[in-house]
């Protein structure tokens, strides 16, 4: 006889349940977004009544928002460590795609933020590892979804699910990223231009690049903000920002290509975005080229959200991504 | 019970800890801690903490009950914070806790950290505890608190209307371009300096409604007003300057708390209770008083889960309630309780 008992906090339910031998004893549930550290120790101590004798600890490891989704992972960690009985790890999306009878749906959860955590199922398979993205970019795929709401981790399908994970399925990255090492920021100045000028030639070489003289007069109009990165002494990028009606524009973030992945462009965007705050503007805006893979995600994950396109905008068959953030 | 075994758990900042006593003897005390993932960023950054709990937590209480020689089983009850610190840092304290208090069909007290700092005090000596005056300054907190009575009677009465002290000493660490965390460093700096060469303000001295209060705002601004005005001032003697002006306001106001309140006994911890000029003057000035000064051993005035166990352990020994199962962390509490319901 074999007793199990499955735990999951991933979404705003809390769900355990007691499993001997692949039949459900018990299960529990309580629905609260904020409340996964005060319910769910009454709920496993509720279990424990009907049988105190534990066996296995089945784990929900999300993913989902991260300080609900740690209560239940360290809870069961923790009650298994103090038994002396062995723990597993399965993935929150599967144990509730277990109770879709279907070959072709996709699994979203509240990831808040306009944002769902999600996962495509294949004939009875995960085809993609758990995914963070915008709601939007979700519902546009064809693939029927079933949503958190109509659909929760089910901790006794949990213990039919095979495999252990052993680590948080940790999705999104944490807010905070380090600033680049040995790089510093400041506001552009007239020294700056020829080293700007040629490295805008650089890096947008047959994309129209601006000359000198536009980026001076840009330097002298008003509602814009330039900042260039320095490192050791030489400028290794810039970005610039204005102000159009209740609008901040971003009109360049560039990254001496040689330096790029170290943070200098999340810097960047990070103290335009502080910039264009303090200007009290409704939203940001930026155009980003389709194809650009390495800086969409950039954005997303600083809350900029897909608008409309804009064919042609860099030159003949280059189509522009009109991305928008919401700054009120 | 009179001596008994307690496992306590301290997760509300960047520290990762378990420390076991029996009744007042100190048996384990481990910590682990993210503050080098932090230093990076030059501060805390609470996702982060929190990761790097739920990462470190086992392995430490692996290595507190092994250095204890205990076994899990052995243990008589369990303390955590449950407040204040880091919401979802304190979650991954508590939650642990619940799941081994739980499993072990064993008490469990929710406890304050900010008491539990000063109850440290009680562990490897046979002294009296109470009363004293607490005197808490670190990273996270910089409390005058009144100890009448440990498993009962706590009370804040004095506290920061702005930065935390440690948290001065980080800001103008980085003024002066110093490393993370700020307050070693400064340290090191002021020794070869003069802290009488400047004049910085004393924030709230003279402010009657603010007798045991702290504010080290307008000392912060004074620092960096200095530096704009000065720009070839020496950085020793402004870091030995300002850390003057910090442990002249700390000591003054916890020792005017001690006269007021006819205690004769002043407690000092927290992270800042390392700082070398803090100690040299506050024996100087506690002996002028007559005030007997308590310093807990450096490993445990910063945060750690000995005094968690610490304080739990007088709370079982004077017959205290545990705490209800599914205690909710509290990220502002004050000290309006000691131990939770
Ligand atoms: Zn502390």
């Amino acid at each position: 006889m074999s007793n199990v008992l499955a735990i999951d906090t991933a979404t705003t339910r809390t769900t355990v349940a007691l499993i001997r031998d692949g039949e459900l004893l018990m299960a529990l549930h309580h629905d609260d977004p904020i409340a996964h550290g005060e319910v769910l120790p009454r709920l496993v101590a509720q279990l424990l009544e009907i049988e105190n004798v534990i066996d296995e600890v089945v784990i929900g490891m999300g993913p989902g928002p991260f300080t609900g989704l740690r209560v239940g992972i360290v809870f069961g960690q923790s009650f298994a460590f103090a038994r002396n009985i062995p723990w597993r790890g399965v993935c929150s999306l599967d144990s509730m795609a277990a109770q879709i009878e279907s070959n072709d749906f996709i699994v979203a959860t509240d990831a808040r933020r306009k944002e769902f955590f999600w996962a495509h199922y294949l004939n009875g398979e995960r085809i993609n590892e758990p995914q963070v993205a915008l709601t939007q970019v979700v519902e546009r795929l064809t693939s029927p979804i079933y949503k958190e709401g109509d659909l929760y981790p089910s901790a006794q399908f949990m213990s039919r699910l095979k495999g252990d994970i052993r680590e948080p399925i940790y999705v999104r990255r944490p807010d905070a990223y380090p600033t680049p090492k040995g790089v510093t920021f400041r506001a552009m100045n007239a020294m700056d231009l020829i080293v700007v000028s040629s490295l805008e030639k650089v890096v947008y070489a047959g994309e129209d690049p601006w000359s000198m003289a536009q980026f001076k007069e840009e330097l002298a109009s008003a509602d814009r903000y330039y900042l260039v990165a320095e490192k050791a002494g030489v400028v290794v990028g810039y970005c610039g920002v204005m102000i159009a009606g209740d609008v901040a524009d971003i009109l360049t973030i560039t990254v001496d290509p040689a330096l790029r992945r170290q943070g200098i462009g999340r810097e960047f965007l990070k103290r335009l975005i502080d910039w264009a705050r303090n200007k009290k503007v409704e939203a940001m805006m930026l155009e980003v080229r389709v194809g650009n893979d390495a800086a969409q995600p950039l954005y997303t994950s600083n809350g900029f959200y897909p608008l409309t396109t804009r064919k042609d905008y860099y030159g003949p068959g280059l189509t522009a991504l009109v991305m928008r953030k919401e700054l009120r | 019970m009179s001596q008994p075994l307690v496992l306590g758990i301290e997760t509300s900042c960047d520290e990762t800890a378990v420390g076991i006593v029996r009744g007042r003897t100190l048996l384990a005390n481990v910590i682990s801690s993210s503050v080098e993932e932090h230093a990076r960023f030059g501060g805390v950054v609470p996702e982060i903490a929190s990761r790097a709990h739920l990462e470190a937590i086992h392995s430490v209480l692996t290595r507190a009950l092994a250095d204890a020689k205990i076994s899990l089983n052995d243990i008589d009850a369990f303390g955590v914070t449950a407040g204040p610190g880091l919401i979802g840092a304190l979650l991954v304290g508590v939650s642990s806790a619940s799941g081994l208090s739980l499993a072990l069909n064993k008490p469990l007290y929710g406890v304050n950290h900010l008491s539990a700092h000063l109850a440290v005090d009680a562990l490897n000596s046979e002294h009296n505890l109470e009363p004293a005056i607490g005197l808490l300054v670190s990273g996270g907190h910089s409390s005058i608190l009144k100890v009448s009575h440990f498993a009962s009677d706590v009370t804040v009465i004095g506290s920061t209307l702005d930065d935390a002290a440690g948290e001065a000493f980080d800001k103008i660490a980085r003024i002066l371009k110093l490393d993370f965390p700020g307050g070693p460093a400064i340290d090191r700096v002021a020794k070869e300096g003069d802290g009488l060469s400047i004049e910085f303000p004393r924030g709230l001295t003279n402010d009657a409604d603010h007798l045991y209060d702290f504010s080290f705002s307008g000392l912060k601004t004074a620092v960096s007003r200095y530096l704009q005005k000065t720009p070839d001032a020496k950085v020793a003697d402004v870091a030995a300057s300002f850390q003057e002006a910090v442990v002249d306001v700390l000591l003054g106001k916890a020792l005017a708390a001690a006269k007021a309140e006819g205690i004769e006994t002043l407690i000092i911890a927290g992270g800042v209770a390392a700082n070398s000029r803090l100690r040299e003057v506050a024996a100087q000035r506690c002996s002028r008083a007559g005030v007997e000064l308590r310093i807990p051993p450096m490993a445990l005035c910063t945060d750690n889960g000995a005094m968690v166990a610490a304080l739990t352990s007088l709370a079982v020994s004077s017959g205290a309630p545990a705490s209800s199962l599914g205690l909710a962390a509290e990220s502002s509490s004050g000290l309006d309780r000691v131990f939770w319901p």
